[in-house]
């Protein structure tokens, strides 16, 4: 996690900027599935376009932009060794402007009034484009790249793409413009957001995490030099062709394929990995690999094929499980990690230790909950049996609930040893 | 000078650290650390500078990181380098 350049302890962000993305991201993560809840009981209804893109957004905005910004104002010193400036008050305009942009985006798709669009798209965007061109203008003073933080630029660029892209369709959505290329615009919104944002950052994150959280071997030089790179190429030749309206099927094969690469790969570096013993982070990362490789095998069976509507959301289903599973493998290592690391730095020398913040233990029945959770959803898409959406709902609540749960304990107990535990010199 | 050996080159992140830092805690002037990893350990060499500890870090043809930490700022760390 440490770049080999420098890092200046003064440089590195206070745990408060991190902990306020993690919150907030289990609390939409709650509140998605209260709204799954009420759903399946029938006490709302929508519209299929609305339910749709609400859960989508509530996850890719909500839980999965706020867990992956708070984690690169994070890592992004220690990683690709930049600094940004005053993060407290550049994180709090972010998570701010997050927070009410996902909300009015909610409202809009919801209700469908124009004003809402309009309001969502500009706050939304001021937030996340604020976020992105912040850390890009930081990464591009980077002399020396490493893969991961050419990755990590490469993801933001992509990110910053998708949202300028989700701007376009929310200001059609709200009648402000005509929206005459809506169709390609919404395919290459999904396809940077996903491909571009999501999976590329978990790629550039896993070349220095894996190794080094898990000790094994490297990643073959090939694929930590090429493949970022690669993957955002093949991004940009699909938006030409999308607007060009050339075929998109072999580069969107390519994709699933390289995915599909990488996945066996990382499956195969934790398989070698030098110690026994398996924590949980370990096993949402094999699970967060399995599920990818799952959803990348049908996206490219789509693609030579046609394939039924269960099966395509059998594919989303195991996209979400997999950028779910490495965002939870992340959170504890990372939450238990930077409490004692800030603590033990300011002198307590009763700073809890990792097991003492979050115990392996608890991250373990989450990894349960997570997978009976993705089972349920399974099984509803594959056989609809009555009242497995409802159970399904319940256990995203209780996933989200759990980690909510531990992330205040963690607060609270930094907190306690701030205030009741003396600091010493040494 | 005693020796404290600390092999780091299997232990998962953040062993290393807290170990390390248990030990640059209760050192004596006449003892040195001196730790094997597979990584430059950035944040440790962070907190020695700030704690105004001696060190070096060298990394040797395997790629292989030795770190010599001590509180003796008459230690030469360089003649205890084992490589």
């Amino acid at each position: 996690m440490f770049n080999q350049g420098g890092l200046s302890l003064e440089q590195a962000p206070p745990i408060s900027v991190v902990m306020k993305f993690f919150i907030t991201a289990s609390i939409f993560g709650l509140l998605l599935g209260l709204y799954l809840l009420a759903s399946s009981s029938g006490l709302l209804t929508y519209s299929a376009y609305a339910y749709k893109v609400t859960i989508t957004h509530f996850l890719a905005l909500g839980v999965m932009a706020s867990f992956m910004l708070g984690a690169l104002f994070q890592m992004l010193p220690v990683i690709a060794g930049v600094v940004i400036k005053m993060p407290t008050k550049k994180s709090m305009v972010v998570h701010v402007l997050l927070m009410v942009g996902v909300f009015l985006q909610l409202f809009a798709f919801n209700t469908s009034i124009s004003l809402l669009y309009l309001f969502s798209a500009i706050i939304l965007g001021s937030a996340l484009l604020h976020a992105t061109t912040l850390m890009i203008k930081e990464l591009l003073n980077v002399q020396d790249h490493s893969s991961s933080s050419k990755g990590m630029l490469l993801s933001l660029g992509s990110f910053t793409v998708a949202i300028v892209f989700g701007i376009y369709l929310l200001l059609t959505l709200g009648g402000y413009i005509k929206g005459d290329a809506f169709a390609q615009v919404k395919e290459a919104h999904y396809s940077f957001a996903l491909f571009g944002w999501v999976a590329l950052l978990v790629v550039s994150v896993s070349f220095q995490v894996v190794e080094m959280f898990y000790v094994t071997p490297k990643y073959p030089t090939i694929m930590s030099k090429y493949l970022v790179t690669t993957i955002a190429m093949l991004l940009v030749l699909k938006l030409i062709a999308l607007f060009t309206s050339l075929p998109t099927v072999g580069i969107d094969l390519f994709l699933a394929l390289l995915f599909i690469i990488y996945g066996v790969i990382t499956l195969h570096r934790l398989y070698r990995r030098k110690r026994p013993t398996s924590d949980a982070t370990v096993w949402f990362w094999r699970l967060g690999m399995g599920l990818l490789i799952v959803s990348m095998v049908i996206t490219a069976l789509g693609t030579i094929s046609s394939i039924d509507e269960g099966l395509k959301m059998l594919s989303y289903l195991a996209f979400i499980g997999f950028a779910l599973s490495i965002v939870f493998a992340m959170n504890y290592k990372i939450i238990p990690f930077l409490t004692w690391f800030h603590l033990s730095n300011q002198g307590y020398m009763e700073a809890p230790m990792m097991h003492d913040v979050i115990h392996p233990k608890k991250a373990k029945i989450h990894f349960y909950i997570h997978v009976a959770m993705l089972l349920a959803w399974t099984l509803f898409i594959l056989f609809n049996p009555p009242m497995v959406d409802v159970l399904a709902s319940l256990l995203v609540v209780l996933s989200f609930g759990w980690l909510l749960y531990h992330l205040i304990f963690a607060v609270r107990k930094y907190n306690y040893t701030q205030k009741h535990t003396e600091k010493m010199e040494w | 000078m005693q020796k404290i050996l600390l092999d780091a080159r299997e232990m998962e992140h953040p062993e290393p650290l807290q170990i390390s830092l248990t030990h640059l805690r209760t050192m004596k002037n006449d003892e040195y650390l001196y730790m094997i990893n597979r990584r430059k350990p950035i944040p440790l060499i962070e907190i020695v500078k700030e704690k105004e500890f001696s060190y070096i870090a060298h990394q040797d043809s395997k790629d292989i990181w030795h770190i010599l930490i001590t509180k003796n700022p008459t230690c030469n760390l360089e003649e205890l380098l084992d490589v």
